[in-house]
Parts: C-alpha cells; sequence; structure tokens
C-alpha cells in the first residue's frame, strides 16, 4: 500500500502543493505542509479503507493539518490588494528584486493571466476559512461534493452551503473591484503592473484573450466567475512561465499582510 | 364513503393551502399568534444549515437586519428585524433539534420553526409566532401586524435554500 500511496502522491502532487499555496500564500507553509501530509499519509496508510479514493484521503489530511495552521490566523480583507500596492510603493527594494526576476528568470514573465489567478489568491483568503477550502476544492480541483463532504468531514448540506456563499461573496467582491469585469471597478492592478513589466505589450490585445473579459463586455455577469476560476485551473503557480514573478508578489502580500493583521 | 372521500379532499386541500407562503394570524383577548407554511424544494439540511448560520441572515432574508451570537440551545442571540429597525430584541434559544425543530423567545413571546419532510424531497418550513401574557391587552396595540414579514421570511428561505439545493 506504501508503494501505491507513493506514485498516486506523485502523480497529484503538483495539485496539491498549489491548493495549499492557494489556501495559505505562503511557499514556505506549502513545502512544509507538503511533507507533514506526506509523512502523515505514510504514518496512517493503514487505516485507509477505500472508502474514498486515496487522492480524497490525502487532500483530507492536507485540508486538516492547513486548517489547524490557518484557524487562528486572521482572514485579510477584502481590499488586500489595495493595502499592498500602498506597501509596494514605499518599499523600492520591492520593484528592484521583481525587475531583477523579471529580466533573469525564465520564471520571469508578466502575464496578464497569471496575476488574476494571483488575484484571486489574495482576494479569496477575505473568505472564512471554510468557505475558502470548499470553494478551491470543487471549483479549482474539481472535487464532488460528496468528496469535499468525505475531506472537509461536514454534511452535503453545509458544502453546498459554503460553496454557494462564498460564491457570492467573490462574485460581489470582484464586480465591485475587480475594473477587467466593470468599468467602474476601482482596482486595475493587472494593467497597471503590465504596464510596468511589459512596457512595448499592448495590454488592451492581452486582455482581447482573456475568455472572462470577452464575457464581461457580452454582459455574461453569472459566467464571470466561473471564467476567473478557470483561469485558476489552467495555471500552475509554481510550474508557470510567470512563476517566480507572482511567488515574488505573493511573499511581498503575506508579508505586509501579517505586518497590517498585527497592528489591527 | 362520499362523505369521507369529501373529507379527504377537504384535508387535502387545507394541507396544500397552508404551504402556500400565506400568514395567518388569530388573535385573543391575551394573545396573538401568526403561522406560516411553504413548500420548499430542498433538503431539511439545506434549510437547518440557513435557519443555524446567525450572522448570514441578513445575507439572504430581507426582514432581517442583524442577528448575532450563536444559535445553539440555552445561548442568547440578539435580532433586529425590519418590523422595528428600532429595538434590538434580545432572545434564548430554547429548543435546537437539529433539521426538525427550533424554538427562540423571550417574556413576551416564542417563535418555533418546523421542518417536515416531504415524500417527493421537499421539505415544508412552518413558522408559528406567539406573543401575549396577561399585560398583552395593554401593549398590543403598538405591536405591528407579522402577516407581510412572515410571507417575506418564508419566501426569501424557499429562494436561497432552493438556489442551493440546486447547487452541483
Amino acid at each position: 500500500m506504501k508503494d501505491t500511496l507513493e506514485q498516486e502522491f506523485q502523480r497529484f502532487r503538483g495539485q496539491l502543493r498549489s491548493y495549499l499555496l492557494r489556501m495559505t500564500a505562503s511557499t514556505e507553509d506549502t513545502e512544509d505542509l507538503l511533507q507533514d501530509t506526506y509523512l502523515r499519509a505514510l504514518e496512517k496508510i493503514g487505516t485507509f479503507k477505500e472508502e474514498s479514493t486515496l487522492k480524497t484521503w490525502v487532500f483530507a489530511i492536507a485540508s486538516n493539518l492547513a486548517r489547524d495552521l490557518l484557524r487562528s490566523k486572521k482572514r485579510w480583507p477584502e481590499n488586500v490588494t489595495d493595502i499592498c500596492k500602498e506597501a509596494a510603493l514605499n518599499n523600492q527594494a520591492f520593484f528592484q528584486e521583481a525587475m531583477q526576476i523579471r529580466h533573469t528568470s525564465p520564471q520571469g514573465e508578466f502575464e496578464i493571466r497569471e496575476h488574476i489567478a494571483f488575484c484571486f489568491t489574495c482576494v479569496s483568503k477575505s473568505l472564512p476559512l471554510e468557505q475558502h477550502l470548499v470553494l478551491l476544492l470543487k471549483e479549482v480541483y474539481d472535487f464532488k461534493i460528496k468528496e469535499i463532504a468525505q475531506i472537509t468531514a461536514q454534511t452535503e448540506a453545509m458544502i453546498k452551503y459554503y460553496l454557494h456563499t462564498a460564491r457570492s461573496k467573490m462574485n460581489e467582491v470582484f464586480d465591485h473591484r475587480c475594473s477587467l469585469i466593470n468599468q467602474k471597478g476601482i482596482c486595475h492592478q493587472c494593467t497597471e503592473l503590465n504596464g510596468i513589466f511589459n512596457p512595448k505589450q499592448n495590454a488592451q490585445e492581452e486582455l482581447a484573450k482573456i475568455e472572462m473579459i470577452k464575457a464581461a463586455k457580452r454582459g455574461e455577469k453569472t459566467r464571470l466567475l466561473d471564467l476567473r476560476l478557470e483561469v485558476l485551473k489552467g495555471i500552475d503557480p509554481f510550474e508557470s512561465g510567470a512563476a517566480e514573478l507572482q511567488l515574488h508578489h505573493l511573499e511581498h502580500n503575506r508579508k505586509v499582510m501579517e505586518k497590517y493583521l498585527e497592528k489591527e | 364513503m362520499r362523505k369521507f372521500i369529501s373529507f379527504l379532499t377537504m384535508m387535502t386541500t387545507a394541507s396544500l393551502l397552508a404551504q402556500n407562503g400565506k400568514a395567518t394570524t388569530t388573535k385573543t383577548t391575551f394573545s396573538r399568534e401568526t403561522s406560516v407554511s411553504i413548500r420548499i424544494d430542498a433538503d431539511a439540511a439545506i434549510l437547518w444549515t440557513l435557519l443555524t448560520q446567525a450572522s448570514d441572515y441578513p445575507r439572504w432574508n430581507s426582514t432581517i437586519l442583524s442577528l448575532e451570537g450563536e444559535i445553539a440551545e440555552g445561548e442568547k442571540i440578539t435580532l433586529k428585524s425590519t418590523l422595528d429597525s428600532s429595538r434590538t430584541f434580545t432572545l434564548k434559544v430554547k429548543e435546537l433539534l437539529p433539521e426538525e425543530r427550533m424554538v427562540w423567545g423571550d417574556g413576551k413571546g416564542t417563535r418555533t420553526y418546523t421542518l417536515s419532510p416531504n415524500a417527493d424531497g421537499s421539505t415544508t418550513f412552518h413558522m408559528h409566532e406567539k406573543i401575549g401574557g396577561l399585560m398583552f391587552p395593554l401593549y398590543a396595540k403598538y405591536i405591528p401586524p407579522f402577516d407581510e414579514n412572515f410571507e417575506q421570511f418564508a419566501a426569501d428561505l424557499k429562494k436561497e435554500a432552493e438556489l442551493i439545493n440546486r447547487t452541483k
């Protein structure tokens, strides 16, 4: 059984790693949790009764460890990107490091699509912990309601409730904030950063390639969150061409939020 | 036999009418009772979840401005309703039988929520409030009618629960 676990774990390791990053917004916590999950799974494999798939069982272990870590931490506010932008503008070193990554790293590209996923990782941390977890498991990692109920040890009714409330809140936040989908949206960071990191690129041409933005122009509001989540699904935050640049940015935001929430 | 069938038809009609989301009120000298029932296409577990998440009420229920505290047996909760937005009611959760029955109240009144599963997978939601006591005739005229508020509560619950129930 240990051999099966090892093989299976390697198969979904990338997904698990990106799930943990999107839960914690910390590369260090992600690596620790990933390792702890594997060790815990190895230790407990004798208790696996095949009532679910091995992947579901391992995600349950990882989710419990992530919950234990995050339960005592405050959730981030909806305007996290405003707070972090303000901090970045007062931090020259941040932009210097980012430019260095942009020009030297093979994973230093700046793509608006990647920034949309990055932004979701930050903003979704404003959801209550259980809603955040359920939303990611269902809409990004394609677990079924029944499997999420197994992972989280909650009823299917609770999962449906969390999913519904999480989606409502994310719809509301992005509709209010995101200028990509709402002309009156107050956040323009994707295009602003594109101007800094890709000065020669035409942002409008790049935006025109993103399905979510096309749907917003057609007024298909109900589909926008699904299309945003599709963007996330298509990106591995550790392996993409923009990974190093975005992870550097995420680390900056995490540190800013930790300081900000300490003062709250 | 014909009388029996006619009686059955009458009872069935009465029971269907009772689930139409229309509130009814009965009054006596010392009390007033308002009830509403509605059939909801959702599992009782979903209704129960909505009815027991205090801070989430204002999101889906247009009759409630705020509800603070934990909905657990013996706990106190504070409610602000559109019935009288200037007042905050402190209520005790007197009974809690998961997915079946919940009772809140204070010295003047008691509100009971009941969920009854139907054979077709739907659930009948029933809400009943009785206010009264020996002093009731003195303050009765200051208490607004509940009917419209009850009907809106039931309609909001139906809308939200059916939306959640459709989640795949």
